[in-house]
This record gives structure tokens, sequence and C-alpha cells, in this order.
């Protein structure tokens, strides 16, 4: 990645927008169900998004290779798609947006209270 | 059998193991095996977060082949880090099953 693509972040764009033409070829109950991937993801995801891309290629391809052995999606990802997408980026344990905010809310109260000296 | 998911949970990441051990083998091929195996409430998506982890954590060794199908298909083997893995988890599952056995049969 060239530093011109990290601050204009057109390696994301490109990479998004092949995401979507390998999308668009799946039947349609694969592209509800990217779409849901896709929502479910996006809290896991840094500051820039970056950390999703090979995440989403993993996830895409999935849908692609079972698409390609005739498939329903309900067979492939059952009903659980937020449970799907928690697995993918390492268990329900990853930690997301929340989390980190949390965390850095924590850490203002413990230092304005060691402050205060209580 | 049906609910078993949750006992399951545990042990499919050796069986996933196991039947790599077997022989180099995709995704779609180890659910059905699974399957097969009577873990009918065992799905595609489960067992492709499991392959991530493995392949994550250095356990598989990844393949890319061309299918008849459609897209390429990743098949996966174990490398020797796979099957030290493998063997933690049968002792580890001799031990738990030994240890469950005697408390069915009342052994102290």
């Amino acid at each position: 990645m060239s530093f011109w693509e990290t601050v204009t972040g057109s390696d994301l764009t490109r990479h998004w927008t092949a995401f979507e033409a390998r999308a668009r070829v799946l039947p349609d109950d694969y592209r509800a169900a990217w779409e849901q991937i896709k929502a479910g993801l996006f809290p896991h995801g840094d500051f820039t998004g970056r950390n999703l891309t090979p995440i989403l290629d993993s996830a895409l391809a999935l849908l692609e290779e079972a698409a390609a052995e005739g498939q329903s999606v309900g067979e492939v990802l059952g009903d659980d798609i937020p449970g799907f997408c928690a697995a993918l980026t390492g268990g329900t344990g990853a930690r997301t947006y929340r989390d980190r905010w949390r965390e850095q809310l924590n850490d203002n109260v413990a230092r304005k209270l060691s402050r205060l000296g209580g | 059998m049906e609910d078993l998911t949750e006992m399951l949970k545990g042990t499919l990441e050796g069986c996933v193991l196991e039947i790599i051990n077997g022989e180099e083998t995709y995704g779609y091929a180890i659910t059905r095996r699974l399957n097969e195996l009577g873990f009918a409430d065992v799905i595609d998506g489960t067992v492709y977060t499991i392959l991530l982890r493995l392949e994550r954590n250095g356990l598989v060794q990844v393949t890319k082949r061309p299918s008849e199908v459609g897209p390429p298909r990743k098949f996966y083997a174990l490398n020797d880090a796979g099957r030290a893995e493998l063997a933690t988890f049968w002792a580890k599952w001799e031990y738990l099953s030994s240890r469950i056995d005697s408390l069915r049969k009342g052994v102290r």
C-alpha cells in the first residue's frame, strides 16, 4: 500500500468496489446475507476499517464457494449471522469500538480519581 | 441427535483437525463429513470460522485449487504444529471422557 493510498483511502475504495462487483453476481439470498455480514462486521472495524478488508474478502469467498455448490444461504450460515460475524473477527471476545470507548472512559475516570487523591 | 451444539462446541475444532489429518480437504467437504457422522446441525459457516482460526493459529497449510463448479477452493492440510495440536486434543479427550465415565459409574 503506497503512502498516497494510505492518506486518500483509494485502496479501500478499490477493494470495496471489487467486493461489490463480486457480490452482485451472487444469488439473491446470498446478496441479502452479504448485506447483513457487512452490517455485522462494521462494529469490529478499526478507525479506517482496513482491518475488515481481509475478513470481508474471506467471507465473500465462502459465499462464492457455497453458492457454486448450489446450497441455500440458510444451509451455509444458519440464522445467526451476527454470531458468524463475531466468530469471523476472532470470537465473541473480539474488541469492538464499544470496548475501546469503554476502556477509554474507564481510564479517564481512573486518572481523574487518582488526581483527586481518591 | 439434536441440540448437540452446546456440548459439541469445545470439541469441534479437534474434530475438524482429525478430518483434515485424514486427507487434504476443503470446507464444504468437511461439513458434509461431520453431517454424515451424525452432527446434522453443523453448518458451513461454523466450520469456516474454525478453519479461519486454525489458519490464524498456524496449524494448517492452505492451498488454493481451481474447481469445476466455480471459484477456486481453499484446501487445508495439517502441518507439524497442527499434528501436535491434534495429539494434544486426543489426550485431553481421553482424560475428559475417562473422568466422565468414572463419574457415571460412581467410581471415587
